[in-house]
């Protein structure tokens, strides 16, 4: 009889116990895609995410004690499904990772609903930027209206009206983030008189652009700029190869700077350059752990290799946002298991300085930027990598992107959102 | 606008021939390719009515494949015949696990079989290759890389020396094909099966035999796509979704010809390639070949429901 009572206690206390061990877990769910048209560029992406929450779960035993979760939800790419993976995974996250511009877009209005913030660093609507408008949103390190402004810059030596006259083609996937830049560069083709040829490719051409390649050929571009995703970037590479196209006046967004798409040209793709706000680093103290503790202990789903390339560390870098954001919820709140609230709170207030960021291990890896409560962007800069043949190096300092130009249209298309979308809530609480 | 639709496209080709020549030869490589994945689905179509809706990713699976033992080491000489070695397995998995139990079920069935094939392809080869994208062998395979350049009316052409090589391929592939098909006893009861299903039984045809055959040439029809199209942009899912551009083939060759696929293939390839140089990029902004194909196709089925070749079906009540 004792032992029966002495079972039943212990069962019921599980039971009871039960809840407090599962809140006891951080939620960072992320709407992944391994799978797909676009799985290339999405695997070491999300491999670099998980890999270095389990890092933290193994070393420090999650975040202040408590463990992360980074499930996934398989999205393909696919928008709808994408929509499905967030009404799937929102019941406990404390913050979500839409990963992809399409999905952003649809999942933006619903996480103002549901009150949880969306992390979405190097992609979404540029216009996120703004906090007042887009409270639940965040895009840092930098969006990809700064990206356009550094490609720019780049083939402009500097000086945008250096490119009057001439003639930049733009190759983009017919997608909402393909079309991302199209606004700002319109805006500076006008200003700066050069001729902005947009060139759109289909999903299902990605992978023979013959028809995009003989429209370069025929129109004569100067410069060529690749917003490219998945195989698009493999397909426009073999393209440009095949047709001789100067690799040095080949330049993409970050999305495009990939190196196992560039592996598919090796040396026929030297010169070709892509602007990033990240950089791989194999010394710095995170990845070395990841190396330790994930990899070398065979927890890790990366391929032989992978650990070393610009998207894997990239994957890092987004993880460490999200985890910093909660991180910096935690100690403002003085509790260990934040809610989505609280969490965007501290992504609002994001301060990867280089003491941060050192401290973080990701020295070298990222450049400092900070959030505000109206500026969800941080506004981190990028280099220019180039592709030496074999792996992408540095070609520069770290460049800023043109205020004076994105400021304005930013305030422009937020507001055309928030007016489109009535009622929209605006904060009041940013100055 | 007249203009810029009636005279200035022709204006255009014949300003710059060369130009116009180079057009037409990437159309007749795409045609060429887009009539290859149109073969495979009018095979198993053919002989078993199965819209094989897993035909895109059986050209991911088989390229995957080859690739994925290349990289285990395996040289490329051997690669090749273990790889159709796995797809003959596949093949026969397919007729043992999938399609023997649904004999004699409805057609819609057999249709979403396939794509519970299509969608544990996609998994398990996630699994064991991962997504990256890889570098097909190409020319480990034997295949040239180079180019030959000539300059006809005073311009320039390009030719690849991989697309002469997938022409020729597909050419060989093809013509093997049809001479399975019309003179070899398997090719005959395969064409048997394909006009009438129990009278083919009734002679003593074996179903089982004939589904293992015709799965097996659609796999080596998918690793000849796939060491095509993966030499082209690499090896990835991507490859799955070229399988769309096979539609359109079907919907204007007609589903059960053969040659419906060829021709259907080559006049898609060449005619989108060249609306979308000519008449898409100046007037409508480009991408028109994601939805030129199928316009065209409708066009046809306005005139021919069964498509250009396909078998016209009198039914009688």
């Amino acid at each position: 009889m004792r032992k029966v009572l002495k079972s039943t206690l212990l069962a019921t206390s599980i039971l009871f116990a039960a809840p407090a061990f599962a809140q006891d877990v951080l939620h960072v769910p992320n709407l992944s895609y391994r799978t797909g048209p676009f799985a290339t560029s999405g695997t070491p992406l999300a491999n670099g995410q998980l890999d270095y929450l389990n890092m933290l779960n193994e070393r420090d035993g999650g975040l202040n004690g408590v463990k992360l979760d980074g499930t996934e939800c398989e999205t393909g790419y696919n928008t709808e499904k994408g929509v499905e993976c967030y009404e799937k995974t929102k019941g406990n996250a404390v913050l979500t990772q839409p990963w992809s511009t399409g999905i952003t877009l649809q999942v933006l209005p619903k996480s103002h609903v549901d009150k949880i913030p969306i992390l979405a660093p190097g992609y979404g609507f540029s216009a996120m930027q703004d906090g007042k408008t887009f409270e639940w949103a965040f895009n840092p390190p930098s969006s990809y209206w700064d990206g356009a402004s550094i490609l720019l810059s780049t083939i402009s030596d500097g000086n945008l009206d250096n490119l009057k006259g001439k003639k930049v083609a733009l190759l983009h996937l017919d997608h909402p983030y393909g079309k991302e830049p199209i606004p700002l560069m319109e805006q500076l083709a006008a200003k700066h008189g050069f001729t902005l040829l947009p060139i759109p490719v289909g999903l299902k051409e990605m992978q023979n652009q013959s028809a995009q390649w003989l429209q370069i050929r025929r129109e004569k571009p100067d410069f060529v700029l690749m917003w490219g995703w998945g195989a698009m970037n493999g397909g426009a590479l073999t393209e440009a190869a095949k047709t001789k196209y100067p690799m040095n006046q080949f330049l993409g967004i970050w999305w495009a700077g990939h190196d196992a798409d560039l592996k598919l040209v090796g040396e026929a793709g030297k010169g070709y350059r892509a602007v990033s706000w990240s950089f791989p680093n194999n010394d710095a103290k995170a990845m070395q752990d990841i190396k330790k503790l994930v990899i070398d202990a065979g927890k890790s789903q990366a391929a032989p290799g992978e650990f070393d390339t610009v998207f894997y560390q990239r994957g890092v870098l987004i993880a460490a946002m999200g985890v910093e954001g909660i991180k910096v919820a935690q100690d403002k709140f003085g509790t260990k298991v934040v809610t989505a609230e609280q969490v965007r709170w501290g992504l609002e207030n994001l301060d990867f300085s280089e003491a941060r960021i050192k401290e973080l291990g990701l020295d070298g890896m990222i450049p400092p930027f900070k959030t505000t409560c109206a500026d969800h962007t941080g506004h981190a800069g990028a280099w220019i990598l180039e592709w030496d043949g074999a792996k992408f190096i540095k070609a520069s300092d770290v460049m800023q992107a043109d205020r004076a130009a994105i400021d304005p249209l930013v305030e422009v298309k937020a507001k055309e959102y928030a007016e489109a979308n009535k009622p929209w809530p605006i904060s009041t609480e940013c100055k | 606008m007249l203009n810029d639709i009636l005279i200035k496209p022709f204006a255009d080709m014949f300003g710059a021939p060369d130009f116009l020549l180079q057009v037409l030869w990437e159309g007749l490589v795409s045609g060429v390719l887009y009539a290859l994945i149109a073969l495979g689905f009018v095979l198993i179509y053919k002989s078993s009515r199965i819209f094989n809706f897993a035909q895109g990713i059986m050209v991911v699976f088989a390229a995957l494949t080859l690739v994925g033992l290349y990289e285990k080491g395996v040289p490329a000489w051997m690669a090749l015949p273990l790889t159709l070695g796995v797809m003959y397995l596949l093949a026969m998995s397919i007729e043992r696990v999938v399609l023997r139990p649904l004999v004699n079920q409805p057609d819609i069935i057999l249709f979403m079989a396939t794509i519970g094939i299509t969608l544990f392809l996609i998994g398990f080869g996630e699994i064991i290759f991962g997504g990256e994208n890889k570098v097909m062998i190409t020319e480990q395979l034997g295949i040239p890389t180079g180019s030959w350049e000539f300059e006809p009316f005073g311009g320039f052409l390009s030719i690849e020396q991989r697309d002469v090589t997938a022409v020729v391929g597909a050419v060989v592939l093809v013509a093997a094909l049809l001479l399975f098909l019309n003179k070899s006893k398997m090719g005959r009861a395969i064409r048997a099966l394909g006009d009438d299903h129990q009278a083919a039984l009734s002679v003593g045809i074996s179903l089982s035999t004939i589904w293992v055959v015709v799965w097996f040439i659609a796999g080596v029809i998918a690793l000849a796509t796939g060491i095509v199209w993966g030499s082209r942009a690499g090896v990835s899912f991507a490859l799955e979704v070229i399988a769309y551009k096979a539609l359109p083939v079907l919907m204007l060759g007609g589903l059960e010809s053969v040659l419906g696929a060829i021709v259907g293939g080559l006049a898609i390839g060449i005619l989108e390639k060249l609306f979308e140089i000519y008449w898409g990029q100046p007037l409508l902004g480009g991408n028109t070949e994601t939805w030129f194909a199928f316009v065209l196709a409708l066009i046809v089925l306005l005139f021919r429901p069964q498509g250009l070749f396909g078998e016209r079906i009198i039914e009688r009540v």
